[in-house]
């Protein structure tokens, strides 16, 4: 019998730990850390971020959906990593501290056969001073955060319904913060519910970003077909920005948030402050901050993990410079190289290099965004590392034959920009690959085929239909496995 | 916002993106258009989820 840990239940984990569950039966364990008690679909938070949804719409229990589905669930927080075992047991294990089923602080050890670190990102609120929840700005990264941007967003259009001008700043926190498309889809809603309300004359907006370029969205930008031209995601961007009349400072580094002002590094090396009412700022992403022992009980954290504290897996982790990374440095069977039986997956792997261009300031601040690896690329990551670990226990076969690179996995980011049956909007972008290939896409790195950029109703019921749609999965409701990643 | 309210500063980073013609905004909420575009984005995707992974 093989014991596969998982640590996290975000979309990847819990695609991995559901799929391992359905194909290894009664007879394997699977085992799911998460320190929080909720499965939740992320990227419906902007909705609750701005009334139209409740916390309860994109979340539900994972102890009830683990029970039935016969995976054990420890709701606890990864602490260390042994994976060489102890002085008594080779076998690897995690040291975990629980954070609920009546078992607050209490520690444990969970042995596994393999493991699969899907911890996503630590929301690092205290890297920009003065930002985030209970600070001076606030967030839509949890359901948490976007049910208290809601509270902050209904007071300032409460003041603006009495007649008071109100300064709107939405964008990325951290000179290093990725997630453009979360912070420019909530910028959209929140002039949808401005717009509507027909208080727009009294609000000013400003998307405040760390891009070179407006539509870069930590991926270099992408190239669409349109209007009779291939052009920029970044005309496609700006103009939807334009249509809504915001504004947009780029190229900046946000260092400080003192409330009602934000001081920000431009990337020509100037200091400059902005003030505001309301502002939503993403804020810088890292790894959970596990550490790592060998059997000596030696710390082993730097072997496992990259400074970051995102752990290393197939990739070429080889300093170079930007111009010289290829398609191919990226991981595909996200297999740690010094224990084999170690997986990273979703946010929880390293990327061997930004696929924006890393740019700095003269003050040396890089002012660039990280890569992403959210949503799809996430699920189908914790899918083939199942897929894998599936063939490994049932065939004896450990050639890790599934493979899905970001380099040659497309991925769809929809950013919806309304709300309703037939008033909804979104801007629908889709690249293929996520990670240029220059090799086989020598003029623009992407198939253009399959990069789409648009703008329409048609966004929005496909992030609709998502919504359902993966909630159902997750949910693990009938045919669950059918619906692709 | 009405047309005549935003001011474009020639030279100001906003001047320079395209704008949506009324024609352009209508094909965009025009139902039946928008779902012969859904079909269409649905193909794309799933045909980029399918060839992303093996």
């Amino acid at each position: 019998m093989a014991k596969i840990l998982v640590l996290g239940a975000g979309i990847s984990g819990h695609t991995a730990s559901t799929w391992l569950k359905k194909k290894l039966g009664k007879k394997h364990d699977v085992i799911v850390v998460a320190p929080t008690m909720h499965y939740h679909w992320i990227p419906s938070n902007i909705w609750i971020g701005v009334g139209r949804m409740t916390p309860d719409q994109v979340k539900f229990r994972l102890e009830n959906r683990y029970k039935k589905s016969g995976i054990i669930f420890k709701q606890a927080k990864a602490v260390s990593i042994h994976p060489e075992g102890n002085e008594k047991s080779d076998r690897g294990y995690v040291t975990i501290e629980y954070t609920g089923q009546d078992k607050i602080g209490e520690t444990e050890t969970v042995e596994y056969d393999f493991l699969i670190n899907a911890t996503g990102p630590q929301l690092k609120f205290d890297a920009t001073e003065g930002l985030g929840p209970g600070k001076n700005t606030v967030s839509v990264c949890s359901f948490s955060h976007a049910a208290e941007a809601w509270e902050k967003l209904k007071e300032s259009i409460e003041r603006m319904e009495k007649g008071e001008k109100q300064k709107f700043i939405i964008g990325t926190g951290h000179p290093g913060a990725t997630c453009q498309g979360a912070a420019f889809e909530y910028i959209l809603n929140v002039h949808y519910e401005i717009a509507k309300r027909k208080l727009e004359h009294l609000a000013e907006f400003k998307w405040l970003t760390n891009e070179y370029e407006v539509g870069d969205f930590g991926m270099g930008g992408a190239y669409i077909k349109r209007g009779g031209y291939i052009t920029s995601t970044k005309t496609f961007a700006e103009s939807f920005l334009k249509e809504r009349n915001i504004g947009w400072i780029k190229r900046a580094g946000v260092k400080k948030v003192e409330p009602g002002k934000i001081f920000y590094e431009l990337l020509d090396g100037t200091e400059h402050e902005e003030t505001f009412d309301f502002s939503m700022l993403i804020p810088a992403f890292s790894g959970p901050g596990m550490k790592a022992y060998n059997k000596k009980g030696e710390d082993i954290t730097s072997v496992l993990f990259a400074p970051n504290g995102f752990m290393k897996v197939d990739a070429d982790y080889t300093k170079k410079p930007f111009e010289e990374w290829k398609a191919s440095d990226w991981p595909s069977t996200y297999q740690n190289p010094d224990y084999k039986n170690i997986f990273a997956a979703g946010i929880a792997f390293a990327p061997p290099h930004p696929i924006s261009k890393p740019m700095f300031s003269p003050n040396g601040t890089g002012i660039f965004p990280a890569p992403p690896r959210t949503g799809m690329p996430s699920g189908v990551i914790g899918k083939v590392i199942a897929d894998n670990i599936i063939d490994w226990i049932k065939k004896g076969d450990d050639s890790l034959k599934h493979k899905a690179s970001m380099a040659r996995m497309g991925a769809a980011c929809i950013v919806s920009a309304g709300f309703g049956h037939f008033k909804g909007a979104a801007a629908t972008m889709t690249v293929f690959p996520i990670v240029q290939d220059w090799e086989k896409y020598p003029t623009y790195g992407r198939d253009l085929r399959y990069t789409v950029g648009e703008a329409g109703l048609a966004g929005h019921w496909l992030k609709w239909f998502m919504h359902y749609m993966f909630l159902h999965k997750a949910k693990g409701y009938p045919f669950w496995w059918l619906l692709p990643e | 916002m009405k047309e005549q309210e935003m001011r474009t500063e020639a030279y100001s980073e906003e001047s320079y993106p395209p704008m949506p013609t009324k024609t352009t905004l209508f094909w965009r909420r025009f139902w039946p258009w928008q779902v012969i575009r859904w079909i269409v984005l649905n193909i794309k995707i799933l045909r980029i989820v399918v060839g992303g992974h093996s």
